[in-house]
């Protein structure tokens, strides 16, 4: 078992819950043990970087702070906005003494721990598409998902900059092919699934964002897939929810079920509405469920 | 060495397109360029590309190769061609291609001049005999965006613009940054106010495409973020997108959680939000929007507010709160695919098939269907 930090972020907390349940079931399965932080924050995403940004870096330092306290060496996360923003402020500040130093002393002047900057941020999918969590998932995912056609849907801020992210080639990427594969489903391919699912303007530019998140559903949806899966709780709001968008807009009804990474492993480690909660989605999820079933 | 090269030949007057392929035989030390030189000069005189310092300087040679931007001269073709792999090469992204692999500037140069990149008046003449001194704090400010040699790379993919494709995009928007951290220019507010219009900062979808293709290290992400910060430092905070952030800080500071429900109203208005009510009520059935009362309060909450009040009176704000810590990122290298054990090239070509086909639409033009 590996004794890891674990930052939900404010989606799983609040509207995703589904994302949380359903990684916490599957955690122990696939050796991670699972040490919430209880008093953290939002990380801010984009958004506060761009706001205010001494209080993102602030505000992240005081994240990592607590999962250092935790003795883990490592702070996963669930969501692909949290993961980019914590590695980024991480790597200012193991960078950066002089920062660090500064960032540290306002840390105690509210009675947060020192940063000492051992903490590494890796991501849930991180975690189970190599090593020891790789092996295990395979043991684990023992229902299969057998005759299913899934498309990995990667999102951004997983993969770019590649540089703050760095785990696999960002134009070729193949952690979420390699997990479904050992699941037993089929991962197809498509040219939108490392795009852009355009969340981070869907409310102040709703019609640049849709024209963005029509193609990875488009293109899922022509090369047959019974759903889409994605690492990220962002994604997964703006595939299930705005779809209904795009149908007013377009007249295109795609009923594209769309899958938590965790929700996709415990369909195939057998795992039941109360730790799925797919009736927390807006589109069904019943279409792949049933064709799995047969 | 042996090199393969897969070309996307175009015509824009005939129309006619083609996928070719070509082997040349190339020095080890050869790049993209120099192989597209040898093909030209040996195997078909009239394949069109653009070149000219052949150092990575002038900006001329951006092209796709396996549908990601990059620039000819810049990419080796050693390794490539050792694993037998020959590439897709095709015009960038995002603008009208002419022949081949030459696209249509001009998109490019009207957003770029719509910039205003050059000093605004303000810019007096020193006293005789005496220089201005720009600190060494306020030039690291602007330090990433002077880089930029206006190759386009960063445009061929922005996702934003082939959604909109009048969006200023990350070129013209690192241009911009780099005036408005400038503190020789007159012009800060105007420019802040016309970058933050319909078609500026809040457009960007933050898919980082442009940081992750730009030879020089620019980052015109990292800029635009610059520039919104900046921005809202002046209280050029109106549109949409600079409310959306705004409501992020408080929420941060309130409930410690960001809180969807309230997100709607405090980013679009009221009357839009009311629009919006039939969307979000099918949201609240699904338990996606949680109920406002009582508000889920994060236990930290009261630390991360002291923190807020904390920092808010040292001033590292707008772009010089951006900028910290950037050289320690600068520092890190490239490392992609190590820590993945299993990484690397298993991944299904994806990129090989995408945007290999010339001449495409962009996805949805404005006002289009
Ligand atoms: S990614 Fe967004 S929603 Fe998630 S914790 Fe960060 S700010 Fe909150
Ligand atoms: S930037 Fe200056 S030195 Fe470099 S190529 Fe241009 S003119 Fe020459
Ligand atoms: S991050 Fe913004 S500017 Fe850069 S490519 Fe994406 S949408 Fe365009
Ligand atoms: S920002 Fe980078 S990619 Fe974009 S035009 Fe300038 S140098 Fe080229
Ligand atoms: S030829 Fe000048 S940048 Fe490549």
């Amino acid at each position: 078992m590996k004794r890891v930090a674990y930052y939900k972020g404010c989606l799983a907390s609040l509207s995703a819950k589904e994302l949380d349940i359903s990684t916490q079931a599957l955690s122990p399965k696939v050796g991670l043990e699972l040490v919430e932080l209880e008093t953290v924050t939002c990380c801010g995403a984009g958004d506060i970087h761009e706001a205010e940004p001494d209080y993102y870096l602030h505000l992240n330092a005081r994240i990592l702070a607590y999962a250092e306290a935790t003795g883990s060496d490592t702070l996963m996360t669930v969501c692909n906005v949290c993961t980019l923003n914590l590695r980024q402020a991480n790597f200012q500040l193991q960078g950066d003494e002089r920062l660090l130093e500064r960032v540290n002393e306002n840390l105690a002047k509210v009675g947060v721990p020192e940063y000492r900057g051992t903490v590494d941020v890796r991501h849930f999918l991180w975690m189970v598409a190599e090593g020891e969590g790789y092996d295990l998932l395979k043991a684990a995912a023992h229902k299969g998902l057998k005759g299913l056609k899934i498309a990995p849907f990667y999102g951004c801020q997983i993969l770019r900059p590649s540089k703050l992210l760095g785990f696999e080639d960002p134009d070729r990427p193949s952690s979420l092919e390699r997990i479904i594969e050992a699941c037993g489903g089929e991962a197809i391919d498509y040219p939108a699934k490392i795009k852009c699912c355009g969340f981070p303007i869907i409310q102040a530019r709703e019609e640049t964002a849709l024209g963005e998140l029509i193609q990875p559903i488009e293109q899922a949806k022509e090369a047959g897939a019974d759903a889409i899966v994605t690492p990220c709780p962002l994604c997964h709001l703006s595939l299930d929810a705005w779809q209904s968008k795009l149908k007013k807009q377009t007249g295109k009804d795609f009923q594209m079920p769309i899958l938590h990474l965790s929700q996709l492993i415990g369909v195939a480690a057998g795992f039941h509405e109360a730790e799925l909660r797919f009736k927390r989605h807006v589109v069904s999820v019943e279409p792949m469920l049933d064709k799995l079933s047969v | 060495m042996q090199v393969g090269l897969k070309i996307w030949r175009y015509d824009s007057t005939t129309g006619d397109r083609a996928l070719k392929e070509y082997e040349v035989d190339a020095p080890e030390e050869a790049t993209l360029l120099d192989c597209l030189d040898i093909v030209k000069d040996r195997l078909d005189g009239s394949l069109a590309y653009r070149k000219s310092c052949r150092m990575m300087i002038c900006g001329s040679c951006g092209m796709r190769m396996d549908g990601g931007a990059v620039l000819a001269c810049k990419v080796r073709m050693y390794d490539m061609a050792s694993a037998g792999h020959a590439p897709v090469i095709s015009a960038m992204g995002n603008l009208p291609i002419v022949k081949d692999l030459v696209v249509d500037m001009e998109p490019f140069w009207q957003k770029f001049k719509a910039m205003k990149p050059w000093l605004q008046p303000g810019y007096d003449q020193p006293p005789a005999d005496e220089e201005h001194v720009i600190s060494q704090e306020r030039m690291n400010v602007i330090h990433k965006e002077s880089l930029c040699i206006n190759c386009g790379c960063c445009v061929s993919e922005c996702n934003s613009m082939e959604s909109d494709p009048e969006f200023l995009g990350p070129q013209a928007l690192a241009k911009g940054m780099r005036f408005v951290g400038d503190p020789r220019d007159a012009a800060k507010t105007e420019r802040l106010d016309q970058y933050s219009a319909e078609h500026g900062i809040w457009d960007c979808t933050r898919c980082y495409f442009c940081n992750e293709r730009c030879p020089k290290g620019v980052d015109p992400r990292d800029a635009i973020a610059k520039l919104g910060a900046e921005a809202m430092k002046a209280g050029i905070d109106e549109d949409m997108g600079a409310k959306h952030a705004k409501w992020f800080v408080h929420s941060a500071k309130t409930t410690g959680w960001l809180r969807e429900t309230e997100l709607v109203p405090k980013t679009q208005g009221i009357v839009s939000s009311i629009k919006e009510m039939k969307f979000a009520m099918g949201l609240a059935v699904k338990g996606k929007v949680p109920p406002p009362f009582p508000p889920h309060v994060a236990e930290g909450v009261k630390e991360s507010r002291a923190l807020f009040e904390l920092v808010k009176e040292q001033g590292v704000d707008g772009a010089l709160g951006i900028v910290q810590g950037e050289r320690a990122l600068s520092r890190l290298e490239h490392e992609v695919g190590h820590a993945a054990g299993g990484g690397g090239d298993t991944g299904v070509g994806s990129r090989d098939q995408a945007d290999v086909s010339p001449g495409e639409e962009p996805t949805r033009k404005r006002g289009g269907e």
